[in-house]
């Protein structure tokens, strides 16, 4: 029985006025305190920057993009807090669904959540590059003067080697090392969950051809792969993504084979044979579904491994190459400087620990919300 | 019953996983087998004879003697010892001043010739013959005495194009094969060749090699003998005694080395370390671990200066950092472009700031060690962003669409691309600050970072030459020759990269390698550069300083241009401060 | 099982030589050859053309392709253009020091992650857990190689000169300088120091791995009905959970140990690098920039065996442990 209860005039206007303010009032903190920030910061940058914002409207396609996602943040914050405030509350209790039991599980789990809220700032951030960067991250500050400074006032993170701002080339390297991480681990988990899926539910010729595959690319010698592609083509982001996310999958496999072939034997799957279901129903419709949770798992550690490779391929000279910024490579730079500016390699260090940790907490969360046996 | 059949089934595993690991090795016959019997024979005769003479040659009185020294460095001697084949710098050094001889070596003040192997020497009048005497107190380090046979054969087998010894091009101006050599007697032996400038410079850079034990070898299996690396027996101050690959080299003194070019070194023993990261290796020299850090990156130099143990040794050396400009693109065809690229880099404030002062900028292909080096008679190019703007206006690169970048009057932007080697700091820092620097001038860079392999397939093949500008460093010898880079007779060789044609330029070239006194070639030099500067094929960016970390308790240790190990025979260390044992 | 075993090791043999076959026409696909290193004035097109002669380079590709393998399939793996030696030398000197430093770390990761992680799954929703997870993961989070240069900075640089610490760790190098010259125990000593860093920089980012694997296994194996029948029967919590639950939990730890597998040698590269350790890592990667052709060839070779060979101790374990999985 739904119930409509008059929501107050108060909260109606605070909705309107400061997004985020009555749930977080009425004791939703993350939902509402994302919303509130996500308001007031959007609001605070279109102040501070509005020059830039008025400039992006006829800049480059990123930072028309940066422009775009400001107004849709803003506007997103805004619609969401208005209808959530006039949505009913109670919701019925007759058939609550697997997708709400699931989030409810998630939600309850503080930390998956503070990382699930941290993800969504990075990939904001991210897209709000342009407008937040206090300068151009290819910009050579004075080589005399500015070389390897310390943070302060002016460079908050410090400087590197080319007098370049620390803080600004961090921003623009989330974009590459979020993009790079995303995209190959979607195109590794995809092919490795088909094909583990296939193979382990098959076995036979089928599991054994596939199997020989796996081996085969397990046991290729990735470095030696990346470092003839970087001396045969011009090495770009696209070509790094491939490679990545072409040997990657064999990790996913493995596991979704395991647990097929573990759930092949289950009671379930002898049920759905009896009622003649098709092979590619099974897979599709019970034996995917039921792995979801360690393919969820390998994602999330497939994206953290992603961009910790990618750093350690800048390190050795043959990821994303210089001048770009990606974390990896300002590792790399900072590197010879340990002894003597620390900040140079330290800071996109913590950012990319942050980053995976983020993805980390996310993935647990996801997969102990998940397990259905784990809710009591 | 299961338990069992899984019990076999690990070990079945486990054995297949040990075949499979011994696959690779046993039935190695063939060039392995040849190898390891020479090793053998070899080690074994050192061995005995190295014995002998230190029974016949007590370590003497004096607390200098002792201890080991270490060195380390980023790159592998790659052809060790052998001095027919190899070319890098590492191993040059070590074969000239650690475990052979060659027949000079050079005055620390004036680089003139001294007598080392080879006690005097006369030419003749013509200057078309050297006859050398070879000192009769060398023994190798298996008892051989070393004499003018060792001279024969090493100059036979270098001039030997089968060998493809990679400085050939030194010995152009000799009379190759048997015509060009003469053993006299066992201690004399006369080289024939033809007048030409600094014709005592490539004994210079060449170690004499032992015929009895190279002799037999075939001139193309050299390179691949083992005598380079796994068994070199030597005739210099330090014998060979171990070497674990990409982890060092071990050598110990020579207690036969001739009294009177020293006698025993006063070391007991050298390292020299591979340690591939460069933090590492100040970090190794900072705790004590290393003795010698030679080139650390300028960056470090403060570190080891505010070290009181260290000192950070600095002098010029041979090599100069470059972009070179590949005048068949159109862009770059037109000097006052070239000239524009130069004035409009601020080449004075990236030695300080790249180098911290440790070089100086360049403005001819002389380095600063060569005895025509002048500096300030050459046209200078100092950093005028207006004067290298009016010059791509007379050119005629104007921005006429206001977009910052240069067109000429069929509309093409004045865009070039600068390639650099993945892996070198300093030369991706050129390219980069260049790309900032000439943007102000509205010509705009791309920086194009290239794997070393490729790149030097895309400047050498004449038929690609595929670059506009590329950064790259060029080391000298002692004798300059600058034909192969400029030269229009030889501009479709691997080394015109530039494409430079310009006769005036011709004539200066083939005209210095001739000219064998120093005065009359020292105008001619001046005038060769001043060419050059006009011309402008190259925007030369710095001389760099050549830094080495040593550690104050090694004594006695002088380096210069010639090399950091030029008298490593001479080194001690403090009594007090040796390492255990 | 023992058809299936013989099965695929009959059919690892084809692999194994495919992937060289692979490698080897990549590599020699990339531009560049051995000779273009020595840059140096003067050297003329004459003397690079015999030095490829010499080098057997200026034979067309297939020949030279077949000239390989049969040398490859009687044991001879040819001699390396950057060192001059023969390459079973380069590597057989390379090979032990990777073996040592990555079974070590993986032992030390494997050893604390199950340990870790089983703790984790026993205490779980108390704090214990959650500080541990935090932990771990800040870990797991790092790039192996920055880890490696934060410890050198401490361990060994500011222990020594800053602090005054009386053990401090080696920075680089499997051994001192004057090893030849300690004791036995000096020598073990001296060795064990060295190993700890890079020991440390591999160990822990893979430890946090593995226990956060463990964890989730265990805690999936918890769950199930047979420990719930476990503990009613009245076992001690120590007996179901080492007795009873490890040991299922076990199984996706050994799909993990057989994934970890290839790591035994391409994971090193970066400790090898920064700790400048002699390994195979680190050879192959220089042989690929100098197109030291039968370097990489071999390398390729061998690290292929050992992953399809570790590959099916993998599975063969794998089945041991789980009755459930059959082969047919």
């Amino acid at each position: 029985m739904t119930e409509w209860v008059p929501r107050s005039r108060v909260r109606t206007t605070l909705a309107v006025v400061l997004p985020g303010a009555p749930q977080l009032l009425s004791g939703r903190r993350a939902s509402g305190g994302f919303a509130l920030t996500v308001w007031v910061g959007l609001l605070a940058l279109l102040a501070s920057r509005a020059d830039r914002v008025r400039a992006a409207f006829t800049g480059a396609a990123d930072q028309r993009l940066a422009v775009l996602s400001l107004v849709v943040g803003l506007a997103a914050s805004w619609v969401w807090s208005v209808l959530d405030t006039r949505r009913p509350q109670h919701v019925s209790e007759v058939g609550i669904s697997q997708r709400t039991l699931t989030m409810r599980a998630f939600s309850r789990n503080r930390v998956a959540v503070a990382g699930l809220l941290a993800i969504g700032v990075f990939y904001l951030v991210a897209l709000l590059t342009p407008l937040i960067a206090p300068y151009d991250p290819t910009a050579q500050g004075s080589l005399l003067a500015e070389r390897l400074v310390g943070p302060s006032a002016l460079h908050p993170l410090g400087t590197d080697r080319f007098a370049r701002d620390v803080f600004s080339r961090l921003l623009y390297g989330a974009r590459i090392s979020l993009t790079i991480g995303f995209v190959a681990v979607a195109i590794s988990v995809t092919i490795g969950t088909v094909l583990g899926a296939v193979s382990g539910y098959f076995g036979g010729i089928v599991d054994g051809v596939i199997m020989r595959f796996v081996d085969m690319v397990i046991a290729f010698p990735r470095l030696i792969l990346l470092i003839a592609i970087i001396a045969l083509f011009q090495p770009s982001i696209f070509l790094i993504i491939a490679v990545l996310g072409l040997t990657q999958w064999p990790a996913t496999t493995r596991i979704v084979r395991g647990e097929v072939l573990s759930l092949r034997e289950r009671e379930f799957i002898e049920a759905a044979h009896a009622l003649g279901y098709s092979r590619a129903r099974i897979i599709l419709r019970h034996l995917i579904p039921n792995s979801l949770a360690p393919i969820i798992v390998a994602a999330t550690l497939g994206i953290g491994n992603t961009i910790v490779l990618e750093a350690g391929l800048s390190f050795l000279g043959l990821g994303v190459q210089p001048p770009t910024a990606s974390w990896g490579t300002m590792v790399a730079d900072g590197r010879d400087h340990l002894l003597g500016a620390w900040w140079v390699a330290t800071f996109p260090g913590l950012a990319i620990v942050l980053t995976v940790l983020a993805f980390n907490l996310v993935g647990d969360g996801l997969r102990d919300a998940l397990d259905p046996r784990m809710r009591t | 019953m299961r338990l069992n059949s899984r019990i076999a089934t690990l070990f079945v595993a486990g054995g297949a996983l040990v075949w499979a690991g011994c696959g690779g090795e046993g039935g190695a016959g063939g060039p392995a087998a040849g190898a390891e019997d020479f090793c053998r024979r070899v080690r074994v005769a050192v061995a005995a004879y190295m014995d002998s003479v230190e029974a016949a040659n007590p370590v003497p009185d004096d607390e200098r003697y002792g201890g080991t020294a270490v060195v380390g460095t980023i790159g592998e001697l790659t052809d060790g010892m052998n001095a027919l084949v190899s070319a890098d710098y590492g191993s040059q050094q070590h074969q000239l001043f650690v475990n052979l001889m060659p027949l000079i070596v050079n005055d620390p003040e004036t680089l003139d010739p001294l007598p080392y192997l080879a006690e005097s020497w006369e030419v003749n009048d013509e200057e078309t013959a050297i006859t050398f005497h070879i000192r009769r107190d060398v023994h190798w380090h298996d008892g051989m005495p070393t004499d003018a046979h060792d001279v024969a054969f090493t100059y036979l087998t270098v001039t030997d194009p089968r060998t493809a010894f990679p400085n050939a091009a030194f010995w152009d101006y000799y009379v190759k094969g048997p015509e060009g050599v003469e053993v006299l007697d066992d201690y004399t032996v006369r080289i024939r060749m033809r007048p030409h400038a600094e014709f005592m410079d490539p004994w210079r850079t060449l170690a004499i090699m032992s015929e009895h034990l190279l002799a037999d070898v075939p001139p193309e299996q050299l390179k691949q003998h083992p005598f380079g690396t796994q068994c070199p027996v030597g005739d210099g101050p330090f014998v060979f005694v171990e070497h674990r690959p990409n982890d060092r080299w071990v050598f110990r003194a020579n207690p036969g080395f001739p009294p009177a070019l020293g006698g025993r070194p006063y070391l007991d023993r050298y390292v020299y370390r591979i340690i591939p990261e460069q933090t590492t290796l100040l970090t190794e020299l900072l705790t004590g671990g290393l003795d010698v850090y030679p080139a650390p990156r300028s960056d470090q130099a403060k570190a080891i200066l505010d070290a009181p143990e260290l000192e950070l040794r600095h002098y010029p050396f041979r090599n100069y950092v470059f972009v070179g400009w590949n005048s068949r693109r159109p862009q770059l065809a037109d000097r006052r472009v070239r000239k524009a690229m130069t004035m409009g880099t601020d080449r004075a404030r990236i030695v300080k700031a790249l180098l911290k002062g440790y070089g100086r900028v360049a403005n001819g292909t002389l380095p600063p060690f060569h005895w025509a080096y002048e500096p300030d008679s050459l046209p200078q190019f100092p950093y005028d962003p207006d004067a290298a703007r009016a010059l791509l206006d007379d050119a005629g690169w104007i921005d006429r669409d206001g977009d910052g970048v240069r067109e000429n009057e069929d509309g093409v932007r004045l865009e070039v691309s600068i390639k650099y080697n993945q892996g070198n700091q300093q030369r991706q820092d050129v390219a980069e600050i260049m790309q900032a620097q000439l943007a102000r001038i509205g010509v705009e860079v791309h920086p194009q970072v290239v794997e070393w392999g490729t790149l030097l397939d895309q400047i050498m093949s004449p038929e690609r030459r595929d670059f506009d500008g590329v950064v790259m460093a060029w080391v000298t010898e002692f004798n300059v020759d600058d034909r192969d880079l400029f030269d229009s007779h030889r501009i479709d060789q691997p080394y015109a990269w530039s494409g430079t044609r310009n006769p005036v330029l011709d004539h200066y070239l083939d005209t210095l390698q001739l000219i064998v006194d120093r005065d009359k070639a020292r105008p001619v030099w001046l005038a060769y550069e001043r060419a050059l500067a006009d011309e402008h094929p190259y925007t030369l960016f710095y001389f760099p300083d050549r830094l080495d970390g040593v550690n104050r308790r090694l004594k006695n240790v002088r380096m210069d241009v010639r090399g950091e190990w030029v008298d490593i025979k001479d080194w001690w260390i403090d009594p007090g401060q040796r390492r255990t044992r | 099982m023992t058809r299936y075993l013989v099965r695929r090791l009959l059919g690892a043999v084809p692999l194994v030589l495919g992937i060289a076959t692979i490698v080897f026409f990549v590599v020699n696909a990339a531009p560049g050859d051995p000779t273009q290193y020595l840059l140096a004035p003067g050297l003329r097109p004459e003397v690079v053309a015999q030095m490829r002669a010499n080098f057997g380079l200026d034979q067309p590709i297939h020949i030279r392709y077949v000239k390989w393998m049969a040398a490859l399939l009687s044991g001879d793996f040819g001699y390396s253009y950057s060192h001059s030696r023969p390459v079973l030398d380069v590597i057989g000197a390379a090979l032990p020091n990777t073996l040592i430093l990555s079974a070590l770390a993986l032992a030390l990761a494997f050893a604390a992650g199950i340990v870790l992680g089983t703790i984790q799954a026993v205490r779980q929703h108390r704090p214990t857990d959650s500080v541990l997870s935090v932990i771990l993961l800040f870990f797991y989070s790092m790039p192996s190689f920055w880890l490696a240069l934060m410890l050198i900075l401490t361990f060994s640089l500011y222990a020594r000169n800053v602090w005054g610490w009386p053990i401090w760790f080696p920075a680089s190098g499997v051994h001192s300088v004057h090893y030849a010259f300690l004791s036995l125990g000096g020598k073990l000593r001296d060795r064990a120091l060295h190993l700890v860093l890079p020991t440390a920089s591999l160990a822990l980012v893979l430890a946090a791995g593995v226990a956060r694997y463990m964890r989730a296994s265990m805690l999936e194996v918890i769950r199930q009905d047979f420990i719930r029948t476990a503990r009613a029967k009245g076992l001690s919590e120590r007996a179901v959970v080492f007795r009873h639950a490890l040991r299922n939990a076990l199984i996706p730890a050994i799909t993990l140990l057989g994934l970890y597998l290839p790591f035994l040698f391409s994971g090193t590269v970066f400790i090898e690098t920064v700790f400048a350790w002699p390994g195979m890592g680190k050879t192959i990667i220089d042989a690929i920039s100098a197109r030291d052709y039968p370097v990489v060839m071999a390398g390729s070779f061998i690290f292929a065996v050992m992953v399809v060979a570790g590959n099916l101790v993998a599975d063969v374990l794998y089945a041991v442990v789980d009755p459930r999985i059959r082969y047919d």
